[in-house]
């Protein structure tokens, strides 16, 4: 029993966290239709961000996200003003392969730069600590911290875009772009800032992230399949919707614990010879795979 | 029979064209007997295979307006066919290859049915979902080796045997790939004036129209994905007794659908040569690139860099490619 | 049994009816017109006969058969062709190939579509035009493709959506002379949609008139013409008064 509640607690818990990932894929492709390859790359970096900052200056990685926040925000105007502007008047095929080249550029840049080994952290108030809840729910530190943050940046992005007027301006032009336009909305300007938004939440996800998850210049492909299913779950431009998804994208993420709970149940051989463990992640492409074919509009999307 | 006809029907196409393809066609044939070093041997090979993965791809991809990023999977399937049926039951590459290409086709129909509902973007991502979950399958399945992989030992077999397709020179090698090029040509010649063919270029303008004259959209697509199938499954199957060893990681990987896709839409999708003019390219750029650079001096996945580069300027500058600036600069001067 | 019988048909969109019960029967080799004032239903109906949008109740009966259910393509094949208001089957491929695209529908081979693409083109005086890509045509050139394309098809019914749309009037005859042919020579049931008067009224046997999803009026041009239902959507009701006190009616005299 206790497994399957360590399982379940863990995987909520990843879950959050997840979502925050997820929430600057969905807020990009709500205001302008692209759905960008390289948004696992952000999160990459991201990573990088914290991990660099903390350790060279010191300060815990917590503290290290207004850092990541910053560098994401510019990161993501740069990427569409520089580039992906452009990839907006062509084919869709242009797009997706624009946004491919972005990713390969950026993951790269990144194995040029930070070569290829694995870097963890290993310091900080949070890091190796744990709470024990007893029923065999033992949670560390560091994911709680990190589901906190993430639930108060969804709140944040959420008054964000409901409760201010840029907020308004943004929901806007996602669904409308010509008629936000004809109403005065500077479009363009909302691009760039929706890009700079899901930047920002993103990266800060990485310097999340990076407090348990150890980094090196390839995890960004990984991170971009999960936020597809997150963001395909949820509803393809809906906030409240990637952070619901997300919390089942991280349970799914701990079908491994659930497989070895019900093996254990069922005292079955077959099932114990499955390597769930390794094969994890092809429960999230399978299920992108079936929500697109079952339900294209996710949870609470409203774009098709 | 008329299909043959056609297939060799390369009348539509300018004069200037024919000639250069006529020439490179026969400096294909001639290059081995010339000298040459083993490295120009194996990247003119390497680049064959890769035109033909992206005529494949240019079927569904070029002519038929769907981008798909998960070709992959069916190199792997392919590969794999021809790997275990000839370490487990020797059996030959001119049977294992049919199969595998039955098998990969039988594939595509099974997941095409559900895929083909979809377009666009979800299109592309649910290929790549469907390619990343073959390829994790194959991590884990001990019946094909696992991440580990599988070998062929030539000592095993007397090279050169035909049958297997086990060779110790290159240059077997390079003709038998050779062959299967040129019947890649004479068969999208064919194709790009077929029923289909036209079929998919309507499909790709306006899907409502198609549906007016007829078409049966659903149905057109997932026949075209089998036959872009069967081109990838062919080349995987050769590949496999090529390199003699094979693992999922470089076999299937996101990194060789992602390159088939890109050679395709570099060169041009949606026309006969663009894939080759791609694939030309972009592979002695690869190998070259590799063999100055390589892992020395840490400039470790600078050819990558590159390509990125590469890609994100033909996207947002010129997305149809090498061949569509060709096509615009021949209109205008029709002008 | 008439060619063609719309049985009360209801399309509703949400809450909005875009078409709404409405019943007509067209006979073969008829020539009929579908006009009413804009955002009738005209469309919609016509893509409820085609196959494009399902039906929300009612019945479609064609040559017999209901194909109320069917889909797009399936319509097409039992021989009911449609004209759209802006597309050509594909702006990358010559006039001759446009209607290849139509002729592979009965046949697989590429050679006998060609054949039978060039005799449509050479009936609709599209012949010299061959070669041409679709998109750099005239309009009125392209409108023709786009019929000749239908054609392809071998249609025994054949739907055209406003063909006549932003042409001059030398052009209006042009378009005018060639669906006459396809009618009375090639033995084609027309129905078109129109907002061009002198076009419809001149050349259709029989109008249906739509206003706000219903069927309003039926009957000839002239009946139709000096109906008050018609003249009021059309005109308001203004006229309506003005045309009980002299002879105002619709057509315009060509």
């Amino acid at each position: 029993m206790e497994i399957l509640l360590g399982a379940i607690s863990s995987g909520l818990l990843l879950g959050m966290v997840i979502a925050l990932v997820a929430l600057g894929l969905t807020m990009v492709f709500g205001v302008m239709d692209i759905v960008n390859f390289a948004h696992g790359e952000f999160l990459m970096l991201g990573m990088y961000t914290g991990l660099l900052t903390a350790q060279a200056t010191g300060v815990d990685p917590l503290f290290t996200l207004p850092v990541a926040a910053v560098v994401g925000f510019l990161l993501g105007i740069l990427c569409y003003s520089g580039f992906v502007k452009f990839l907006l008047r062509g084919p869709v095929v242009a797009q997706l392969l624009g946004t491919f080249g972005l990713m390969l550029f950026l993951r790269n840049l990144a194995l040029l730069i930070f070569g290829s080994e694995d870097r963890a952290l290993h310091h900080g108030i949070l890091v190796g600590k744990s709470f024990d809840v007893g029923v065999g729910i033992i949670i560390p530190a560091t994911k709680l911290a990190a589901a906190i943050l993430s639930v108060l940046s969804f709140v944040g992005v959420w008054l964000l875009m409901n409760r201010t007027k840029v907020g308004k301006a943004l929901t806007a032009t996602a669904l409308n772009g010509q008629g936000a336009r004809y109403m005065g909305i500077p479009t363009e300007r909302m691009n760039n800032l929706a890009w700079g938004i899901g930047g920002a939440t993103v990266t800060v996800a990485g310097a999340l992230i990076v407090n348990f998850w150890s980094v090196n210049p390839f995890v960004g492909i990984l991170f971009t399949m999960i936020a597809f299913a997150v963001v395909a779950l949820g509803g393809f431009g809906s906030v409240p919707g990637a952070f619901f998804a997300g919390l089942v994208v991280g349970l799914i993420m701990e079908i491994p614990g659930i497989w070895d709970f019900l093996t254990y149940l069922t005292d079955s051989e077959v099932m114990g010879r499955v390597p769930m463990t390794s094969l994890k992640y092809m429960w999230i492409y399978a299920a992108y795979f079936v929500i697109m074919v079952v339900r294209p509009r996710g949870l609470f999307g409203w774009k098709q | 029979m008329e299909a043959i006809r056609n297939a060799f029907d390369f009348s539509d196409f300018p004069r200037l064209d024919l000639v250069i393809a006529g020439a490179l066609a026969l400096f294909f044939v001639i290059f081995p007997l010339s000298p040459h070093s083993s490295f120009t041997m194996a990247t003119m090979i390497q680049f064959f295979m890769f035109s033909i993965y992206g005529m494949g791809w240019n079927t569904i991809g070029g002519y038929g307006g769907q981008v798909d990023l998960g070709k992959a999977q069916y190199v792997g399937i392919g590969a794999y066919t021809t790997a275990v049926m000839l370490i487990r039951w020797d059996i030959p590459f001119w049977f294992s290859m049919p199969v595998g290409m039955g098998l990969a086709v039988m594939w595509s129909f099974i997941i095409g049915y559900p895929l083909f509902r979809l377009k666009g973007h979800y299109f592309a991502i649910a290929t790549i979902a469907t390619s990343l979950v073959l390829k994790d399958i194959f991590e884990v399945w001990d019946f094909v080796g696992a991440a580990r992989g599988l070998g062929i030992s030539p000592i095993k077999y007397q090279p050169p045997d035909f049958l297997r397709l086990i060779f110790k020179e290159d240059i077997y090698y390079y003709y038998v790939i050779l062959g299967f090029f040129f019947l890649g040509i004479l068969y999208l010649n064919w194709f790009r004036t077929s029923r289909l063919g036209f079929q998919l270029r309507c499909i790709k303008d306006n899907e409502d129209v198609a549906r007016s004259l007829g078409i049966n959209v659903h149905w057109a697509k997932i026949k075209t994905y089998a036959i872009a199938t069967a081109f990838v499954s062919m080349v995987g199957s050769f590949h496999a007794c090529y390199v003699k060893n094979i693992e999922p990681e470089d076999t299937m990987s996101l990194d060789i659908s992602i390159l088939i896709a890109l050679m395709a839409m570099l060169g041009g999708a949606g026309s006969l040569w663009g894939p080759i003019i791609g694939a030309g390219i972009l592979i002695p750029l690869k190998s070259y690139l590799k063999e100055w650079l390589g892992a020395a001096a840490g400039l470790v996945g600078i050819d990558l860099i590159l390509y990125g580069v590469i890609i994100m300027l033909i996207s947002a500058f010129e997305p149809r490619g090498i061949w569509g600036i060709v096509e615009k600069a021949r209109r205008r001067k029709r002008r | 049994m008439a060619f063609l019988e719309i049985e009360k048909l209801t399309k509703a969109f949400g809450g909005l009816r875009a078409n709404d019960g409405i019943s007509f029967s067209l006979e073969r080799r008829e020539l009929a017109g579908l006009i009413g004032p804009n955002g009738a239903g005209k469309t919609t109906l016509f893509n409820c006969i085609s196959g494009q949008y399902p039906v929300t109740s009612g019945r479609i009966l064609f040559d017999g058969e209901d194909i109320t259910l069917l889909k797009a393509h399936e319509v097409a094949r039992r021989g009911i062709a449609r004209t759209f208001q802006v597309y050509v089957a594909s702006g990358d491929l010559t006039v001759e190939e446009n209607v290849m695209v139509g002729c592979f529908m009965h046949t697989g081979s590429r050679s006998a579509a060609r054949d039978k693409a060039r005799k449509i083109l050479k009936e609709l005086n599209l012949l010299d035009l061959s070669d041409s890509m679709v998109r750099e045509l005239p309009v009125p050139a392209q409108k023709r493709v786009t019929m000749a394309t239908a054609l392809g098809t071998e249609p025994k019914l054949l739907l055209l959506d406003e063909v006549a749309a932003g042409l001059n009037p030398a052009e209006i005859d042009g378009i005018m002379g060639s669906i006459r042919h396809i009618h009375d020579d090639m033995g084609v049931t027309v129905m078109l949609i129109e907002h061009v008067m002198e076009l419809v009224m001149n050349i259709s046997d029989r109008l249906i008139v739509l206003d706000y999803g219903e069927k309003i009026a039926e009957g000839t041009p002239q009946q139709v013409a000096k109906d008050p239902r018609v003249i009021k959507a059309y005109l308001g009701e203004r006229y309506v008064k003005e045309h009980a006190k002299s002879d105002l009616s619709l057509s315009i005299d060509h």
